[in-house]
């Protein structure tokens, strides 16, 4: 056989065999929502071999599928959590946002302008991001406490931008450094302001870097966990904080606490998706191929 | 027809039923013969999806809030329309069934918004503390575990200075209906009341009947029967099914409740007189003895357990009993959540092997009793922007109506009153099935005449939640030497930590 | 200014406002809380008043002679090394394999981003329930296979806990370095590779003289950037084993997060973070200059 056709086949298999051990606890995941509490609890562990249910999805959406409305369970049911996807929806994309423009801005401006000290800037915005969060969460709880912004989504989206600062300011930065300076240089000779060279001309052609911090931003929005729980009480929780209520005093909700993960996969994914196009291209620190 | 027949033919009149064995009307034809109204019915139906039979039809009949409460409700409360109330609460039974179920009567009747931020116990005790240190307001009521009374007393407003206010006292309210053991061991902390008794987890001895029966074992009343027999069970079933079980994960609190029902079952006890730590003495360390024996017949996994992975463990066939929460039984009898449904039994916690030690022997109000109990209370801030408003939602909450229905929907929850426990809707629901209330006279039982308290002291939260656990998981997990050794080491560390005061 | 001046200033080549908004949020969200912090720790809450009392530098003496810090620090760190190892060496070999256009490798990728969007919360519980002594997945397969003995859990157990935290941080994490591996390697200009393919060189030698040098920056980068995350590790820790069983997997977040939070001992919980930041500084700005990173 052809070595190449050999290695070639090896590499497709080995390819599909490692991603999926690394999906496999996805599909697990997914099929405890399935699964009522008695089958989520079998020896051996049961991975296909169950009846599915749609109890799980129904508590936690509130919706029926005809096989009988929503159902209390022994602890009681609080576990409507469809809000809290939309919750978390609308502060991953806000902060997302609020956290690329002004990276943007300031990465322009590091990335081009020579600065003395510049060096020096970077590391400090690099090291606003080794503060552990609780050290963070104390003083701004008074804060917020003080300014009306405990569970809001103006505080949430604050805290999230903020936390994803340093870290879209040095991706940017290494995106702008790629496009090549004889770019602005040429376009300053033709009369043109910083700024209309930033709008017009690099800004477009760092599209696939936005994107690519873009995401990353939105994940660990999405994801995050002690300041959402610090800093919010009734109106306003975030899917990773509510994951806890499923933990009630006679025992953990898995199935409910599975659905509620399952769906939350979805929104994130769809947003990668969408980018998709742009974030591997985007993610490029190295150099351009000319 | 005698009482008790009249009740076993109910029972086994609804389980057909249940089963889809008869249909509604003959059921309603023979629970109309057994002199029983379809109200009283409608309770049994209410809080589960019976195959198909949906929750709304409960509704029709009386699972509704007593007309008189309502009224009152509107007149006292609706002064206060469009205040929100915020409480944060761990996800026991009652606060789920008020969430869920409960709170839209309340809010209807008086217009007054209430948000319930449910969390596990340790958020909830990190939230209240937060909130307490800082004078914030951010919950007009506390949950409060009966480990952190200490700690909040003076935090909160005291029930019976409440009640004096008569324009927003509920009529009917009686806080002498609450029963007096969980008062004394819940809600008072150096005669200030604390709230008043909100939830009643508490130790009772579950076991599987069908097992003891088939190795015709003597039922666990003492401590030798639940070790011979748990021994019994493991040697013969192992490892299928084990003897029993616990919830000995280290590091966690429910490690330290354990702990205390074999240490006070065996003579012990937590503090002596002095208020010092005591758990190494000879009672203690026979307690250990026992422990360890006893977790022999205990699956693998218990060193990882809260009471959570414990009541899977019986719920999912692997271990044929647990000294735990009684709010665990009504779990047991669902057959969509567990395996054993209809096959568990209830009684009273093992007796201890010696004379318990009395309140006058040990320190901070510790009372100790084979049946621990992990009861809360529920009270009114006194940082609370809106303390009055507050106080109305408290009384309803905590009120015999609200009570008795919150037993029904929210799966047979232990009442912390006294007339709950006899009323008409929670007794029809003593029957095998999800939600049911057939396990409630031997926690009244335990309560009444078992009940063990934990001491009640500023710093009791961290030991009880950090100190002990954490001392004996080290111990269960072989990094401390004998036992001996952990208790004298762990003796030093509690003793340090009281001092600090 | 006037406004003309203040145009001229705002089109200049002055850094100043294009840095503003990144300078004012830094400020007030980070600079502000350190110095807080720093202020805090000179005090200690006294919960009997309710207050915050002047303690001197009593909370860094008993920091310096807390056992339970000390192991703190050392759990911290086993856990960056193992996860960082992991991650680079594994997100390394993954990225090489997946960098193919073949069938489907786009979809794969895809694919395997999808352990990105879960929160590590939610990862963390999953891994929990699939590490169930009883009925969890993993470690039924690990009894099958003869490597787990059921009698000591791995959650439960001292010795393995802690790998039973980091399961979850590597099943997460790697694809997060294997996207940034590949980005890398697709920049990567082709002729060096062309060259070692006419002189017949091996796979090994060309990933060791080529690939690996040339990929030097961003693997900094990567490392840099995970690195300092690791170190405030709270999550996984927090929701599957609270620091258990004994005291195996406190990492230095967690211990600062319930010292503050659940013993109400913010001097001492803000004098934790301080160590932990000044740690993280300090092994970041080692790392930044040896690896010869330049911003």
């Amino acid at each position: 056989m052809n070595p190449s056709v050999a290695s070639r086949t090896l590499r497709t298999v080995g390819a599909w065999v490692v991603v999926g051990i690394f999906f496999f606890p996805i599909y697990y995941w997914t099929s405890v929502a399935f699964k009522h509490g008695n089958a989520i609890f079998s020896r051996p562990p049961n991975l296909f071999n169950f009846t599915p249910t749609f109890d799980n999805f129904q508590k936690v959406f509130g919706i029926s599928f005809g096989t009988g409305g929503v159902t209390v369970t022994p602890g009681g049911g609080n576990f409507y959590m469809a809000p809290r996807i939309w919750d978390s929806i609308v502060v991953a994309t806000l902060s997302t946002l609020l956290a690329v423009v002004v990276a943007t801005l300031a990465a322009y401006a590091l990335s081009r302008i020579k600065f003395r000290g510049r060096h020096e800037f970077v590391n400090w915005v690099l090291s606003t991001r080794m503060m552990p969060p609780v050290a963070v969460a104390v003083p701004m709880f008074f804060i917020y406490k003080q300014f009306g912004l405990i569970d809001t989504f103006t505080g949430m989206v604050l805290i999230h931008g903020l936390m994803n600062l340093p870290l879209a300011v040095l991706l940017m930065k290494s995106f702008f450094d790629d496009i090549p300076v004889e770019i602005d240089e040429s376009a300053i000779v033709d009369g043109a302001s910083r700024f209309m060279i930033f709008r017009r001309i690099v800004l477009p052609m760092a599209k696939g870097g936005i994107a690519a911090t873009a995401v990353l931003c939105f994940i660990f929005s999405w994801t995050e966990f002690l300041f959402a729980l610090t800093l919010t009480t009734t109106s306003l929780k975030t899917v990773p904080v509510v994951s806890s209520t499923f933990v009630t005093s006679i025992g953990t909700a898995w199935g409910n606490m599975a659905a509620l993960g399952a769906a939350s996969i979805i929104p994130a994914f769809i947003f990668i998706l969408l980018v998709q196009k742009h974030l591997v291209r985007g993610l490029t620190m190295g150099s351009l191929k000319q | 027809m005698k009482d008790s027949i009249r009740k076993a033919y109910l029972a086994s009149v609804t389980d057909r039923f249940v089963k889809g064995q008869m249909d509604r009307c003959s059921f309603l034809r023979a629970a109309g013969t057994l002199g029983l109204g379809a109200g009283a019915l409608g309770m049994g139906l209410g809080a589960r999806p019976f195959y198909g039979i949906s929750r709304a039809q409960a509704q029709d009949q009386e699972l509704k809030p007593n007309a008189d409460v309502m009224k009152w409700l509107g007149d006292v409360g609706k002064p206060f329309a469009g205040t929100t109330l915020r409480l944060a609460t761990e996800s026991t039974p009652p606060s789920n069934a008020i969430a869920t179920q409960l709170k839209p009567f309340f809010e209807q009747a008086t217009g007054i918004k209430i948000e319930i931020e449910v969390l596990p116990l340790e958020q909830v005790l990190q939230k209240l503390t937060l909130d307490v240190a800082s004078s914030l307001g951010t919950y007009d009521l506390y949950y409060i575990d009966q480990s952190w009374a200490a700690n909040f007393s003076q935090d909160v407003f005291d029930p019976r200075e409440q009640l004096k206010n008569t324009e927003l006292a509920m009529p009917n309210y009686n806080i002498d209906d609450f029963l007096k053991p969980l008062v004394d061991g819940i809600a008072v902390y150096k005669d200030a009341m604390v709230g008043v008794p909100y939830d009643i987890p508490i130790f009772i001895m579950q076991y599987r009947k069908d097992i003891w029966d088939e190795l015709k074992l003597p039922a666990p009343t003492t401590m030798e029967d639940l070790l011979n027999a748990s021994k019994a069970i493991t040697d013969a079933k192992g490892p299928t099914v084990y003897g029993t079980s616990g919830q000995m994960k280290s590091g966690h609190y429910s490690l330290e409740c354990d702990w205390t029902a074999w240490l006070w079952g065996h003579g012990g006890s937590i503090f002596d007189a002095d208020g010092k730590f005591c758990g190494n003495d000879e009672p203690g360390l026979a307690a250990m003895a026992y422990w360890d024996k006893l977790k022999a017949t205990m699956p693998p996994g218990v060193d990882g357990w809260t009471w959570d992975g414990e009541g899977q463990s019986v719920a999912q066939g692997v271990a044929a009993s647990m000294l735990s929460w009684g709010e665990f039984f009504p779990f047991f009898d669902d057959p969509k959540a567990s395996k054993v449904s209809g096959l568990m039994e209830a009684i009273v916690p093992p007796k201890p092997t010696t004379t318990l030690r009395t309140v006058k022997e040990t320190a901070f109000g510790e009372i100790p009793g084979v049946g621990h109990q992990g009861g809360s209370s529920l009270a009114v801030s006194k940082y609370s922007k809106a303390p009055d408003a507050a106080w109305v939602f408290m009384q309803w909450a905590t009120c015999a109506d609200t009570q008795a229905l919150i037993t029904v929907l929210g799966g047979g929850t232990g009442p912390t009153r006294k007339s709950v426990y006899d009323d008409p809707r929670v007794k029809a629901n003593a029957r095998v099935g999800a939600g049911t209330t057939r396990h409630l006279p031997v926690v009244r039982d335990t309560i009444a005449n078992y009940m063990g308290s934990e001491p009640d002291l500023p710093a009791w939260a961290e030991i009880s939640s950090d100190t002990i656990p954490v001392a004996l998981g080290k111990y269960f997990a072989g990094q401390s030497g004998s036992a001996k050794e952990t208790m004298d080491a762990l003796k030093i560390q509690v003793d340090a930590i009281v001092a600090k005061g | 200014m006037r406004v003309a001046q203040v145009k001229r200033f705002v089109v200049s080549d002055h850094p100043l406002p294009w840095l503003l908004p990144l300078v004012a949020i830094l400020l007030v969200f980070t600079v502000y809380p350190l110095i807080y912090n720093i202020w805090l720790s000179f005090h200690e809450y006294v919960p009997r008043k309710r207050a915050l009392e002047y303690v001197g530098t009593q909370n860094w003496v008993q920091l310096w002679n807390d056992a339970r810090f000390w192991q703190s620090l050392t759990i911290t760190f086993i856990y960056f090394a193992v996860a960082l190892a992991f991650e680079l060496v594994l997100g390394m070999a993954i990225a090489l394999l997946l960098d193919n256009d073949g069938f489907g490798f786009g979809f794969l990728r895809g694919v395997l981003t999808m352990t990105l969007v879960i929160p590590p919360a939610i990862a963390g519980m999953m891994f929990l329930l699939m590490q169930d002594p009883q009925f969890g997945v993993i470690s039924y397969f690990l009894q099958w296979i003869g490597l787990l003995d059921p009698a000591r859990p791995i959650l439960a157990t001292a010795s393995t806990a802690l790998a039973g935290v980091l399961l979850p941080e590597i099943w997460q994490w790697t694809p997060f370095m294997v996207l940034i591996f590949l980005a890398g390697l697709r920049a990567l200009p082709r002729e060096p590779y062309e060259a070692a393919m006419i002189d017949g060189a091996s796979s090994l030698q060309i990933f060791r003289r080529i690939t690996l040098p040339m990929m030097a920056k961003v693997i900094a980068i990567a490392v840099l950037i995970r690195g300092i995350d690791l170190f405030r590790v709270f999550d996984y820790v927090f929701v599957m084993t609270s620091g258990g069983p004994g005291t195996s997997t406190y990492t230095l977040s967690l211990y600062a997060w319930q010292q503050t939070f659940s013993f109400v001992k913010w001097g001492y919980g803000a004098t934790l973070s301080l160590v932990t930041l000044a740690i993280i500084l300090a092994v970041a700005s080692l790392f930044i200059k040896v690896a010869k990173v330049r911003w």
